[in-house]
């Protein structure tokens, strides 16, 4: 059985989604739909194709805030199983959480001075612009060169310390964009501009753990892979 | 506004890492980002990592307790560190720190140690500034409106007779002061606080 930090296996995963209210949305990154009725953790995972040990790494990663990369990479981690994490991760900021704020923005600020609204909304589409391109160039470049290195295919011309290098933090525009609402926003408040604003700090929580599961997960476990397919 | 710190904390005990960490976020004009050490033979590797701006670390810790060791090895030269006692030590000990936090200190303590930490430091390294000095300058204003034209900084320099070198400390200032720091951030700023029109900015008429 897995005990590979504060929930194990054989915790049921109601309990893990009650305590820890923002894994909704990592389960449904993995795949697995609500709806578990009393079953635990290695139960759901199963029945839905999902890697336990690799499931239970991110979760207790998450849970426990851990802020240091990992360092012993265990070989039952699942980069096909993180890939597929990252990538439904990507599909919902782009295709789903980044327009609705917007739909949800546009509306907020309608009452607000015209001009004012337009570069609101123009920063807002450069913003999702930038996440786009940024999650992209790992979704054509980074993943790829994964899936080739595990099977056994090495980029000669690439590494992951490239991407290492280049991996900036998206989350710190969208914090530029909450502070010049808080200080600036100069129409009328309204429970729409709050919900807004409640979304965009979740939101930037949310980037910011993704990042983390990337830098400090996800890489590692690459560079662990690389050196074992130099050897 | 609130001043960032990164601060590292070398500490064995989880008990004590997170009491510590649940106590360092809720410091009101704080953001701070913690590194947990848990294993000390990581100190060295995790500071060339992350840089941080202030360690925070038992004196008592085995092999770690001159400062000059850590700031060498971990070739952070700048780097700033209080001892963090369970006990009373020997003042001689605790020469080298630049401050010491007790465990039975409470919030108020530990932020006024953070704050006088950063009162020694030249006025521009300061970001915990008072209300007034976050206003915006007349000259400031100006350059405001320039940077949202889409004018380079020579090109600043040029129209305002200033060196490049002044605008680009003046950029500096209103980053900081306003805390954004992206031309489409100031963008927003300008047209909020009628500086310019929208009809006077090329890059969004196109």
């Amino acid at each position: 059985m897995y005990k590979n930090g504060i929930y194990w296996e054989s915790d049921k995963m109601s309990d893990l989604l009650c305590d820890n209210y923002h894994i909704v949305l990592v389960i449904s990154r993995f795949g697995i739909p609500l709806g578990f009725g009393e079953k635990n953790i290695g139960e759901v995972c199963r029945q839905n194709n999902v890697d336990t040990f690799t499931f239970l790494t991110v979760v207790n990663f998450l849970v426990e805030e851990t802020g240091t990369p990992l360092t012993q990479v265990n070989k039952k981690l699942s980069l096909e199983t993180l890939i597929v994490y990252l990538h439904n991760a990507h599909d919902y900021f782009l295709n789903f959480r980044l327009p609705h704020i917007r739909r949800k923005l546009t509306e907020a600020i309608s009452e607000c001075r015209e001009d004012v609204a337009f570069v609101i909304t123009k920063f807002f589409d450069e913003y999702a612009d930038e996440v786009n391109k940024h999650m992209l160039y790992e979704e054509k470049t980074v993943f790829p060169y994964v899936k080739n290195l595990l099977n056994n295919r090495k980029d000669p011309k690439y590494n992951i310390n490239i991407f290492r290098k280049r991996h900036d933090q998206i989350e710190r525009k969208i914090i530029e964009l909450k502070n010049i609402l808080i200080k600036y926003y100069p129409g009328p408040g309204s429970d729409l501009l709050n919900s807004v604003l409640f979304d965009i700090f979740a939101t930037e929580q949310d980037l910011a753990t993704h990042s983390r599961v990337e830098d400090y997960l996800f890489v590692p476990a690459i560079l662990a892979l690389e050196k074992q397919t130099n050897e | 506004m609130s001043t960032n710190l990164k601060i590292a904390l070398a500490e064995p005990s989880v008990i004590v890492r997170n009491g510590l960490e649940s106590l360092l976020k809720r410091l009101a004009g704080f953001r701070i980002q913690l590194i947990e050490i848990a294993h000390t033979d990581n100190i060295p590797e995790s500071l060339r990592l992350h840089k941080p701006d202030l360690l925070l670390i038992n004196p008592t810790l085995p092999g770690y307790g001159q400062i000059e060791r850590i700031r060498e090895e971990s070739g952070c030269q700048q780097l700033k560190c209080f001892a963090l006692l369970y006990a009373l030590t020997d003042n001689r000990q605790l020469a080298d720190y630049d401050d010491q936090i007790n465990i039975y200190d409470n919030a108020d303590e530990i932020r006024h140690k953070l704050e006088r930490l950063y009162s020694n430091e030249p006025e521009e390294a300061v970001t915990g500034d008072t209300e007034e000095q976050q206003i915006l300058s007349a000259r400031e204003k100006e350059i405001v409106v320039c940077v949202v034209k889409g004018m380079t900084n020579r090109e600043i320099a040029d129209k305002l007779y200033l060196s490049t070198h002044t605008v680009i400390t003046h950029r500096r200032n209103i980053a900081r002061k306003l805390q954004i720091h992206s031309a489409s951030g100031l963008t927003i700023y300008a047209i909020v606080n009628k500086l310019i029109a929208l009809s006077d900015i090329e890059s969004v008429s196109k």
